[in-house]
Formats: C-alpha cells, sequence, structure tokens
C-alpha cells in the first residue's frame, strides 16, 4: 500500500511535534514512521531503509548527532535532515560536519520542512555518499577544504571572511539548487532579521570579488531575481 | 641616673623590637600568605620572647610586645582592606545580577502569558465556532500569537549567541552601513512613506572606517531605526546620522515622536524592559538590549537622551571606537 509514496522516519521525543508533523507529512504524499527515541531511529532505519529520515537533535536513549553517526559509520547514505533544539552557533556548524544532508532550527513552518525534504530527496543519489558529508569539494579550478576553512581558485588561497566561506560552503553542498536569502541567513547567521536579505547580498559580492565571478555571466554562482542563488558548476566532492 | 637608666629601658626594648620586625619580615618573605592569626601575633610574640630570652625587664618587653602586635594588626587590617572592599563589590555584583535575573524571569512570564493566553482562545474558537468565518478568525489570531513568540525566542537566540561567539573584527564603512540599514527600514510595508533622513558628514572625507562585525552593527542600528518607527506618526521624522569626535564614530538615530517617559530611561537598555508607553506595541521587548550589548561588545556604548515637552524627540546614540 505504501509502494509508490516515499517512506520518511521521523524521530522526535516531542509527541505534540511528531502527532502533528506525520499527517501532515502523509497529507502531502509521504509515508511516515514515527519513533520517540534515538534507539528505535537507529533500529528502524537499519530494518525499514526508508528514503529519508527526520532526525530531533536531543532525545532520549541517544541524541539524533550520535544515530546519524553511527548510520554513516555503517555506510547507510539515507538523505538526514536534523532538526536543531536551539540555533547555536556550534551546532551549526556540527551538522554540517556529520554529514546531515540539510537542517532546519526549532521552531519552523512545517512548510519550510516539507521544502526541505523535496530539494533533500530531488539532489539524493541512492546509496551514494552525498556531498554534504565530502570534506573536500571541487568544482572547476576551485576547491574548498572544509575542514581546514580553505577555499582555493587554480590553487591560490582566496582571502575571505568566515562568513563568505559558510555561504559558499552551503551553496556548494547544495549545488543545483535555488537557495533563498532567507534561506541563507538561516543556516549561515542562524537569525533571520529583516534587513538581513542586504546583509546576504553583501557578503554575496564579497565572495564574488573573491571568485572573480562576474554576476553577469557567472561561473559558480548565480543570482535568480526575485528567488536567491544557485550553485551553477558541477560539484565533485572526496574524503 | 635617671636619665641613664631611662636610655639602657630604651635600648634593651629597642632591640628585641628590631628583632622581632625582622622576624616578621622574615615571616613575611618566606610565608606570602600566611595565616591571619599569624601575621598579627608573630610580631609581638617574637618580640616579647626575644625579651624574655635578653632579661630585658619584662614589663618593658610586654609593652614593645604590645605595641609591635598593634602595629602589625594595623598593618594586617590595611593589608585586607583592599580584599574587603573588593568582596563587597562582588556581593553588590551578585545581588544585582539575581535582582536583574528575577526583573528578567517575571518580565518573560509576562510575554509568554499574552500570546499563550491569545492561542488558547483561538483553540476554544476553533473548537467551538460554527462557521468558516469565526473559524478563519481563530486561526488568524493564533498565528499571531505563534509569530509573538518566534520573535521572543528569535530574539533571545541572538542574546545568548552574542555571549558565545567571538565577533568579527574587520574594516566597517559606516556610511554605506547606515544606507542600507535606511534603505531596508524604507521598504518595510508596515512603514511606507515614513520620512527617514540619512546624515553623513560630508568633511571629513571618507568618513572614518571603525573596526567590528559588519553584520552585528546592521542589526543594532536597524533595530534602533525600527524602534523610532514603532514610536512615532506619519507626521514625524527620523533622522539618521553619522558624527565623528577624533575619536569616537557616534551613530545616532534621532525621532521627533512623543518622546520616552523619564521614568524609563534608566533602564530602557534592560532585557524585556518595557516603558509605560510601550505596553501595547509590537516587539519582543529586547531589542534595545541587544543594541545595547552589540554596542558594548565593540568596546563602545549605547545611550538615549529624549524630552516629552518642547522641543519634543528621542535620540538614541551608539558610540563606537574609531579605527
Amino acid at each position: 500500500m505504501t509502494l509508490d509514496r516515499p517512506t520518511l522516519l521521523l524521530a522526535d521525543d516531542d509527541p505534540t511535534i511528531a502527532d502533528s508533523l506525520a499527517p501532515f507529512l502523509e497529507r502531502a504524499g509521504f509515508h511516515v514512521l514515527v519513533v520517540s527515541d534515538g534507539a528505535s531511529a537507529l533500529e528502524k532505519a537499519h530494518a525499514h531503509h526508508p528514503e529519508l529520515i527526520i532526525l530531533d537533535v536531543l532525545m532520549p536513549r541517544m541524541d539524533g548527532r550520535e544515530v546519524l553517526r553511527r548510520l554513516r559509520r555503517s555506510n547507510v547514505w539515507t538523505p538526514t535532515i536534523l532538526l536543531t533544539q536551539v540555533g547555536e552557533a556550534s551546532e551549526r556548524a556540527l551538522a554540517l560536519e556529520e554529514g546531515a544532508d540539510d537542517y532546519l532550527n526549532k521552531p519552523f513552518d512545517p512548510h519550510e520542512l516539507l521544502a526541505r525534504i523535496r530539494a533533500v530527496l530531488r539532489r539524493a543519489r541512492p546509496g551514494e555518499r552525498s556531498l554534504t558529508a565530502a570534506w573536500l569539494l571541487t568544482a572547476k579550478d576551485l576547491s574548498l577544504d572544509r575542514r581546514a576553512r580553505r577555499a582555493t581558485l587554480a590553487g591560490r588561497t582566496l582571502d575571505m571572511t568566515p562568513k563568505a566561506l559558510a555561504v559558499l560552503e552551503y551553496l556548494m553542498t547544495h549545488p543545483d539548487e535555488a537557495v533563498t536569502r532567507e534561506r541563507l541567513l538561516e543556516v549561515v547567521w542562524g537569525w533571520e532579521y529583516p534587513a538581513g536579505t542586504r546583509t546576504v547580498d553583501t557578503r554575496m559580492a564579497e565572495l564574488r570579488r573573491a571568485l572573480n565571478d562576474d554576476p553577469a555571466e557567472p561561473r559558480f554562482i548565480e543570482t535568480i531575481p526575485g528567488e536567491g542563488y544557485r550553485f551553477i558548476a558541477q560539484v565533485h566532492g572526496e574524503g | 641616673m635617671f636619665k641613664n637608666r631611662w636610655k639602657t629601658l630604651l635600648v634593651w626594648s629597642l632591640l628585641p623590637f628590631s628583632v622581632g620586625l625582622l622576624f616578621f619580615i622574615v615571616v613575611q618573605v618566606f610565608f606570602p600568605k600566611p595565616s591571619p592569626i599569624l601575621t598579627s601575633v608573630d610580631f609581638g610574640v617574637a618580640a616579647f620572647v626575644l625579651g624574655a630570652t635578653l632579661r630585658v625587664p619584662s614589663v618593658f618587653a610586654f609593652l614593645f610586645g604590645f605595641v609591635a602586635t598593634l602595629i602589625s594588626v594595623g598593618i594586617y587590617y590595611w593589608d585586607r582592606r583592599r580584599v574587603w572592599e573588593a568582596q563587597s563589590l562582588y556581593a553588590d555584583y551578585v545581588q544585582d545580577t539575581a535582582q536583574k535575573r528575577r526583573h528578567f524571569l517575571r518580565r518573560l512570564d509576562h510575554e509568554i502569558k499574552n500570546p499563550l493566553t491569545g492561542m488558547r482562545a483561538a483553540l476554544v474558537n476553533l473548537k467551538e465556532e460554527k462557521t468558516e468565518e469565526e473559524r478563519q478568525r481563530a486561526v488568524g489570531n493564533a498565528d499571531r500569537a505563534v509569530q509573538r513568540l518566534t520573535r521572543l525566542l528569535t530574539d533571545l537566540r541572538k542574546l545568548s549567541d552574542l555571549d558565545d561567539r567571538a565577533i568579527e573584527r574587520l574594516p566597517v564603512d559606516v556610511p554605506e552601513l547606515l544606507d542600507d540599514v535606511v534603505t531596508a527600514a524604507r521598504t518595510i510595508p508596515a512603514y511606507e512613506g515614513r520620512n527617514i533622513t540619512l546624515l553623513i558628514p560630508k568633511i571629513p572625507s571618507p568618513f572614518p572606517m571603525i573596526t567590528g562585525d559588519r553584520d552585528l552593527l546592521v542589526l543594532a542600528v536597524y533595530n534602533l531605526v525600527e524602534n523610532a518607527l514603532k514610536f512615532t506618526s506619519a507626521e514625524d521624522s527620523i533622522e539618521v546620522r553619522a558624527l565623528e569626535d577624533g575619536r569616537s564614530i557616534l551613530i545616532e538615530v534621532a525621532d521627533s515622536g512623543v518622546g520616552i517617559p523619564s521614568e524609563d530611561i534608566s533602564r530602557i537598555f534592560d532585557e524585556l524592559y518595557r516603558g509605560s508607553n510601550a505596553r501595547g506595541t509590537e516587539g519582543s521587548g529586547l531589542g534595545l538590549a541587544l543594541v545595547h550589548r552589540i554596542a558594548v561588545l565593540h568596546g563602545g556604548g549605547a545611550g538615549v537622551r529624549s524630552s516629552q515637552t518642547n522641543p519634543r524627540g528621542t535620540v538614541f546614540t551608539v558610540r563606537l571606537p574609531r579605527r
């Protein structure tokens, strides 16, 4: 009965969240498995092979991060979205490091979760490691060493601020995806505020200067008028 | 004879006194943190013991030992005075912090209570109302309550984030930053057509740069402009201006609104504090606290002057050190 409906595994220990999200996602055309702790999440992930996993970070009997680490260690590359409890800067950086495909700060609009799920599923190549789990990303003559926090263009190290680098990192791990300014604010800055979209544009200008990328004829980052930005070069991940 | 006897006594008593003093110094050098009793007594006891050993008439040895003890106790208390002062300052600080925390929790309780009450009422209506129109109204009200809580949470997170993370220290072009903020503020739908003027001095040119975190500074100035918009009407005007006095850069956001009551001025930058004329206004109550925090993180400060009578208006100032 669930043959053509993608299966989602939703792990959240708060019943009011799980109970409301599950029917919402079912209505959106998914089959939803709900668990309320980390250990059961790990178990269900191995037993049912869901198409996508949504993990809360703070859960009893194993937190979401540990679940993700164990899955990745046993070579399970099921796309995963982490739901973070608080938008702490360190937590955001960690989520990227541990191979989550995307993440969402609580509290979020369920429609935003749905948009994230669809974007991640669209990008996913079943069984393959995703770019978000790669330490070294390359696109044309640009390479980004995520561990060393260093970007090089044609072998030359680029001089840019940590924020600009974080923007580049998010765009490169989500290539060919229209990324809104609001989304960048949320993942890189951790907050959204009304003047924020101009803040993003300022960093984008810095990033383009560093990449020597002409917005009129972009090699890397394209502006989508009224929407946001898109990384258009083909990205390869290693390590 | 009488004179001579006094001389003998003086010499015999001064001797243990000076040896006692020597002993005291030795103790101070080799035991830099002696116990309070040792410090105050060693001087006198040493004088007394030495006096007895050298067979000085005991009453004089005792007298000088006593004086020596008094002196050493004096030295001890004089030395401890700074520690006590620091302790008392710290106690004041702890008490002040505890009080601020109590105020903060009480205000937080208030800020959460209202949207939550609204949401409960909306849920009851959603369950009981029969007409679709009434139900839609309930949904709208619940939505607004959720937005208020979200806004509160976002600002709380910003405040706690500021304590955790290192701020960027890069050159920032103030006129360009202010231009960005003013442009963004002019496009807020709720405040369309409001009169916001940007004033940047032409001399010296270019305007001196500052070092800091551009994003945080944008947030601070934006909060001030938004605050000014909130407390003024369409007939009022708002000025955003930059000044410099050689040492600091001053960013001012001035408005011709009703002004702030003097009893609110001193607490206006406190977290979740709401002035008497700000009770019904939208906002988290954390905007100005954020402004103050960001200014302090940049090595500067934030201030306000306001008048409710003619000429009325309010000027918020952020002072930042020059590069």
